[in-house]
């Protein structure tokens, strides 16, 4: 007769033990009750009541589930040295949606890990209910790690830091200098999603040789992408291989047929050898508006309290972001139209060239790669005007009714682009510069006399 | 069926042992051994702990069936051994010498991956009066190794 724990163990209480360092160990049975034991890739936390396993191969384990539906699982904490068992009822196979696309990513994590990432291919998310969860008894327990942080206080803090910001330069830098400061997250990366382009470009970093405002990588690949997507975080404790990213970059712009001779790519920011990341949605008003990557040179850097916080945090700053479309003032009384000056007042030294491709709005400064999509669009807008009559001050107004920036919908956020291309232009210390000039309204600073070129 | 000579240097190379078990109403269970060693009979015995296993070991007092699974952790070699003729008897200090030779083994294996000591005695430090053993005849071995042909098949030699 079996002995029953009383533990006052819930599934959400142990999640931590699904982290990977220790693989979860499967048994199951045939139907005449022989045992079969293997390890598995991947456990992942479903709900209260269930839990995810990585379907991989047709093999016994499989045979068997299928034949019996039963299961027994047994987790070990990457920390203290305690085990739990589960019983296991098997219900369905998933293989779309946000379980899946978690277990899918975190494969790829493990699997570049151990270099098998064209080997290990996820064919499904099994889904098992628990029937029972005990702690395995006689284990000479560790205590557990030190928390890296307080975790919960220190994320009130910052939360108190960004529902104070009321700029949105302001919010993006107080989010990622918080991140340092408060929850010790050294390397982030925020990355907008351009729903009209299908891709992802990259507002601002942390933690880098290079800040890498303005790169683009693709919405299918990477737990970027996929937590894009999806609408949920991923986590993988295990090396990252960030070549898929500068890839997708790479096959992005070769679809878009840039000339060989002009490279569109900014250099991927990132960590050579991540050893963790996470990556969390920004979600705000039923939309995903991008998504944060935090990771670590350290294995299991991150935990579900890390994710939890940051989904809470990353929230905040979506919804924040989303309302900082300033409300529409009143048309300015414009600068009296000067008479065309080429070049206009201040500006000296030997001209650069600004050469837009018109097919993507993608705009050139010398050849170097600034910008493309609707941030070219502004840029180019931007400087012609200047051009042409010698005007420097433009108000947000004015461009979100520019017929030639095609914005795509009224939810489409001016404001963020316009960071974007400020803060690219900062990076490149290029001849033209932007600066706020007040609520809603912008100042083009151009030192060099600037030549126009479009296709 | 006899054990080929490679399984035999398995069982001393410092492995991780999982032992499972079904019980006959279709409840499957499982734990991690402590130690196994080819006896001169041709029989495997398996020392797991009272405590840690005893669904296990109930398990298999029930059909006398089990599954022992040896994992090599430098390089995720995975094999299984089955028996339907399972026994389980009191182990006690006859075993200690083997568990320890076991657990320096293992620890050794994972001290390589940054697994410390005390981390390992975790599971393996149990009193002598706490070790039970189970010997079975294997009669099929399979590949556990992770991949697509895991639970395949391995040949054994004709006793």
């Amino acid at each position: 007769m079996n002995r029953r724990m009383s533990d006052d163990l819930t599934l959400f209480g142990v999640r931590r033990m699904m982290e990977g360092v220790i693989p979860p160990t499967l048994c199951t049975a045939s139907p005449d009750r022989m045992p079969n034991v293997s390890y598995l890739s991947l456990a992942e936390y479903v709900d209260p009541l269930h839990i995810a396993l990585s379907f991989q191969f047709f093999n016994r384990s499989r045979e068997n589930v299928l034949a019996t539906k039963r299961a027994a699982l047994t987790l070990d904490d990457p920390y203290t040295g305690a085990g739990v068992i589960l019983q296991l009822e098997y219900l369905r196979t998933e293989t779309e949606g946000p379980v899946f696309e978690r277990l899918r990513a975190k494969l790829m994590g493990v699997a570049s890990h151990a270099g098998m990432d064209q080997v290990f291919h996820l064919r499904g998310a099994d889904i098992y209910r628990v029937l029972e969860l005990r702690r395995v008894p006689g284990r000479r327990e560790l205590p557990a790690a030190e928390p890296r942080v307080d975790l919960a206080t220190n994320s009130r803090l910052l939360s108190e830091r960004l529902a104070n910001s009321g700029e949105l330069a302001d919010l993006l830098d107080t989010l990622l200098d918080g991140l340092g400061e408060l929850l010790r997250i050294d390397n982030a990366m925020l990355w907008l999603f351009d729903s009209a382009q299908e891709v992802l470009t990259l507002l601002a970093s942390r933690g880098y040789e290079v800040g890498g405002a303005g790169a683009e990588i693709s919405t299918g690949d990477g737990i970027v992408g996929t937590a894009v997507r999806e609408g949920v975080p991923i986590r993988v404790g295990h090396m990252m291989n960030m070549a898929r990213y500068a890839r997708a970059a790479r096959d992005r712009a070769d679809a878009l047929g840039f000339e060989p001779v002009l490279k569109s790519e900014i250099p991927l920011p990132g960590l050579k050898e991540p050893r963790s990341q996470l990556a969390v949605p920004l979600r705000a008003r039923g939309r995903v508006l991008g998504a944060l990557l935090v990771e670590s040179k350290h294995d299991q850097h991150f935990g579900y309290d890390d994710e939890d916080a940051l989904m809470l945090l990353c929230g905040q700053f979506a919804v924040a972001m989303s309302l900082m479309q300033p409300p529409e003032p009143e048309p300015p009384a414009r600068e009296p139209p000067k008479a065309a000056a080429q070049p206009p007042a201040g500006a000296a030294g030997p001209a650069v060239q600004l050469r837009r491709y018109a097919r993507d709005n993608s705009v050139f400064l010398d050849d170097v790669y600034l910008i493309r999509g609707v941030a070219g669009a502004i840029l180019w807008k931007l400087v012609g005007e200047y051009l042409r009559s010698g005007r420097r001050e433009f108000s947000n107004r004015e461009l979100r009714l520019a017929p030639e920036l095609r914005l795509p919908d009224v939810q489409d956020n001016l404001e963020v682009r316009l960071l974007l291309l400020q803060r690219r232009l900062t990076e490149q210390n290029a001849a033209i510069q932007l600066e706020k000039a007040g609520r809603g309204r912008m100042r083009l600073n151009v030192t060099r006399p600037v030549a126009m070129e479009s296709d | 069926m006899a054990l080929t000579q490679d399984i035999i240097d398995l069982l001393g190379a410092g492995v991780a042992h999982q032992v499972g078990g079904c019980t006959k109403d279709g409840r499957p269970s499982l734990c991690r051994g402590l130690a196994a060693e080819l006896e001169s009979d041709g029989r495997l015995v398996v020392i797991l702990s009272a405590e840690t296993g005893f669904e296990v070991i109930n398990a298999v007092r029930d059909t006398g069936r089990i599954a022992l699974n040896l994992t090599l952790p430098e390089n995720y070699k995975s094999i299984s051994l089955l028996g339907r003729d399972a026994v389980v008897s009191h182990g006690g200090a006859t075993f200690h010498d083997l568990v320890q030779d076991r657990y320096q083994k293992f620890r050794a294996q994972l001290d390589v991956h940054g697994i410390p000591p005390s981390y390992t005695e975790a599971w393996y430090l149990r009193p002598d009066e706490d070790l039970v053993a189970i010997r079975f005849t294997p009669f099929s071995a399979r590949n556990q190794t992770p991949g697509p042909d895991a639970g395949s098949a391995l040949a054994l030699t004709p006793r």
